[in-house]
């Protein structure tokens, strides 16, 4: 409690955290801002007025204005921000999760265990994130898009269920692979931070006086691990998973951009930006394509990072003068 | 030193290796119809001939005996001729570029390289400059605003920044178009007096004496180069803010304080080389963020380079080009790694000492 007050004091920890909860609020009343149609299938696609080429200005009917194909920005951010939530979370969670039990495990035995697997983890990252991530976007699409049945699919089914809140029998629709695959990419790249942080902690925590003693009682691996080194090296990993959900939508955000996430119609920001591509040179008059949704997407992830950003903060005097305050 | 070198070059060829076997990896994940513009450039249309292209590269034998194979080559029986395969450069056809991987990769690499080195030099420059600015203003108000500017910088996604700068100075102003020069100097330098050394519109144009076209080629590259940088310095800027906050609490500091020297001594001379350690090896990081924000850039500025290849090859899912151009990336990455981790220990005793 005493992270949550000091938090609340910092001005700019305090402007980050009321604007995610002004977030978490759009997201939760999308259905009231932006009601969707009564017989729309997927109420994750934006509505379209009309099928025109030419992107309409804000007016009363579409107060953000509409792109090309008549879809309603307005609905789009409103709607954009339960994917942005939904698909920043789940990201960071699995990844978040992935590198707490690679980096665990190499810490805590050490030796050949942790060899191999800081090996594998450098692997990972000589791959750029971004470049990475489109890599391994196409070729999934590739796989998925040939529609047999392997542990692929599996995969992207398990994430579905946690995604879009699915039963696991549920077949995928094209929409959302393109989106899981997106996601799966990420995923596959963003874990080897936290891995290393974990397993640098551990290593740290390990020579302490409170897990030595354990280890000479007689208390097992799982419990040591558990109970004394993982509750005091898993902080400063919070705090870096709060700044990547940030990142992680930015990136995901620029794979619908180009393309490769959502798809054209999906209610994403970076999809909705991509259709800014084709009027490049009349930009001047269709900025709200750009700016909405862009004003959205720079909001959410400023949010993210200035609450990371204060963890952070709050982490670093705690590191050095331990426990004086 | 030497050693040090020494052990850093060994494990380069490892990683490369290891690179190539995740690469090909995901290439496994595709059939033998889609992997076999790894090796002819035209699908052929009849089923038979297909077949006969299978086996004729072994497309559908085991896995590891396809990675030798792709690695080194393959060599036909009947008529003798030998195709060389990665370790000699044949990273397959592009069907996107309509060409081979590799003649591709030289063609649009000029174009990337000229926005790289623009972005670095002021990138570096005013991001280092603007952190050092910041940390011996400790707390004052320029130092609030620039950590401000910063945190903000690094919330704003390259396309947001790149298309809102592209607006206002192309689509409102008129001033800075996207392209890399205008038709009338795309004429002159296709044309016979104009030799191109380097490909780079840039440097080619001093070189051959044209201050014009210079101008041109500057005017098309402001806006990317904007728009590369800006994430960057606010990165840049942190990082060295935090470098030198550290620094400057040294007992050095005081020690060389005491002896009277002028402040501007004290942190030109002491403070800031050695504040500038950790920020060298971020060197590394810029070089990661350069790769990964020029496909984006190159994307929205029309600039036909290796970021934009990249984002072409992965939207018409042509996995080979894709996976040939992110090889040669990871190559580039490993070398700069490379030649960041030796300057670092050229820079800092304490680590050759390891």
């Amino acid at each position: 409690m005493d992270v949550v007050r000091r938090l609340v004091k910092n001005p700019t920890s305090l402007i980050g955290i009321v604007l995610l909860l002004g977030f978490v609020v759009i997201a939760i009343a999308a259905p009231f801002i932006a009601p969707p149609e009564a017989n729309s299938r997927n109420i994750y696609i934006i509505p379209r007025d009309g099928f025109s080429n030419q992107p309409k200005a804000p007016s009363e009917l579409h107060p953000m204005g509409t792109t090309e194909g008549q879809y309603d920005i307005l609905y789009g951010v409103v709607w954009g921000t339960r994917t942005a939530f939904r698909v920043g979370i789940v990201i960071t969670l699995i990844t978040t999760l992935i590198g707490l039990i690679v980096g665990s495990l190499a810490g805590f035995y050490g030796g050949w265990v942790d060899e191999v697997l800081m090996r594998i983890t450098e692997v990972f990252l000589v791959f750029p994130f971004l470049l990475a991530a489109i890599t391994l976007t196409s070729v999934l699409q590739t796989v998925y898009g040939r529609g047999e049945a392997n542990f692929l699919v599996y995969l992207a089914k398990a994430l579905a269920v946690i995604t879009f809140f699915q039963s696991p029998t549920t077949d995928l629709d094209p929409i959302q692979i393109q989106i899981l695959t997106g996601m799966l990419a990420i995923i596959v790249f963003g874990w080897m931070t936290y891995a290393r942080v974990i397993r640098g902690n551990i290593l740290t925590v390990k020579e302490q006086e409170y897990a030595v003693a354990a280890k000479l009682i007689g208390a097992s691996d799982i419990r040591i691990l558990f109970r004394h080194l993982l509750p005091n090296a898993v902080f400063p990993v919070v705090v870096l998973a709060s700044m990547d959900i940030g990142s992680y939508v930015l990136t995901f955000a620029a794979l619908s951009f180009l393309g490769l996430g959502a798809q054209r119609g999906y209610a994403d920001w970076g999809q909705m930006i991509s259709f800014a591509r084709s009027w490049i040179s009349s930009l001047g008059a269709y900025w709200y394509i750009v700016v909405y949704p862009g004003v959205a997407i720079i909001l959410f992830v400023l949010a993210w990072n200035l609450v990371g950003d204060a963890l952070r903060d709050l982490m670093d005097p705690r590191l050095r003068g331990r426990g004086n305050d | 030193m030497l050693s040090f070198i020494i052990r850093r070059l060994l494990i380069l060829p490892l990683l490369l290796i290891a690179v190539t076997i995740l690469i090909f990896s995901m290439l496994s994940m595709l059939t033998p119809y889609e992997r076999a513009s790894l090796y002819v450039q035209d699908i052929p249309k009849r089923q038979g001939a297909m077949e006969g292209i299978i086996k004729k590269y072994g497309l559908d034998e085991p896995v590891p005996v396809q990675y030798w194979r792709w690695m080194t080559g393959t060599k036909d029986e009947k008529t003798g001729k030998v195709e060389g395969g990665v370790l000699s450069g044949n990273l397959g056809w592009s069907k996107t570029g309509k060409g081979t991987v590799w003649e591709v990769i030289a063609r649009r690499l000029p174009a990337t390289a000229e926005l790289a080195l623009w972005t670095a030099i002021p990138m570096v420059g005013i991001g280092v400059y603007l952190g050092i600015v910041s940390a011996v203003n400790h707390n004052k108000l320029i130092d609030q605003v620039l950590r401000v500017f910063s945190i903000v910088g690094w919330s704003i996604p390259v396309f947001v920044f790149g298309l809102l700068v592209l607006m206002f100075f192309y689509a409102k102003l008129g001033w800075f178009p996207p392209g890399r020069l205008s038709d009338w100097a795309i004429q002159i330098v296709q044309s016979t007096g104009f030799i191109q050394y380097t490909k780079m519109y840039s440097i080619d144009a001093l070189l051959n004496g044209r201050i014009d076209i210079f101008w041109d080629a500057l005017r098309h590259l402001i806006l990317p180069v904007l728009t590369l940088a800006y994430l960057d310095w606010a990165y840049l800027l942190r990082v060295t803010r935090s470098s030198m906050l550290d620094t400057l609490n040294q007992d050095y500091m005081t020690t060389a304080r005491a002896k009277g020297l002028s402040e501007n001594k004290v942190i030109m001379r002491h403070a800031v080389p050695n504040a500038l350690i950790p920020v060298v090896t971020v060197g590394a990081l810029m070089l990661i963020a350069l790769l990964n924000g020029v496909v984006i850039t190159e994307t929205i500025f029309n600039i036909p380079g290796m970021g934009s290849f990249l984002a072409e090859s992965a939207l018409s899912l042509d996995v080979v080009s894709v996976l040939g151009v992110t090889m040669f990336n990871c190559l580039i990455l490993l070398l700069g790694n490379l030649i960041v981790d030796i300057m670092y220990g050229i820079i800092d005793p304490r680590i050759r000492l390891q």
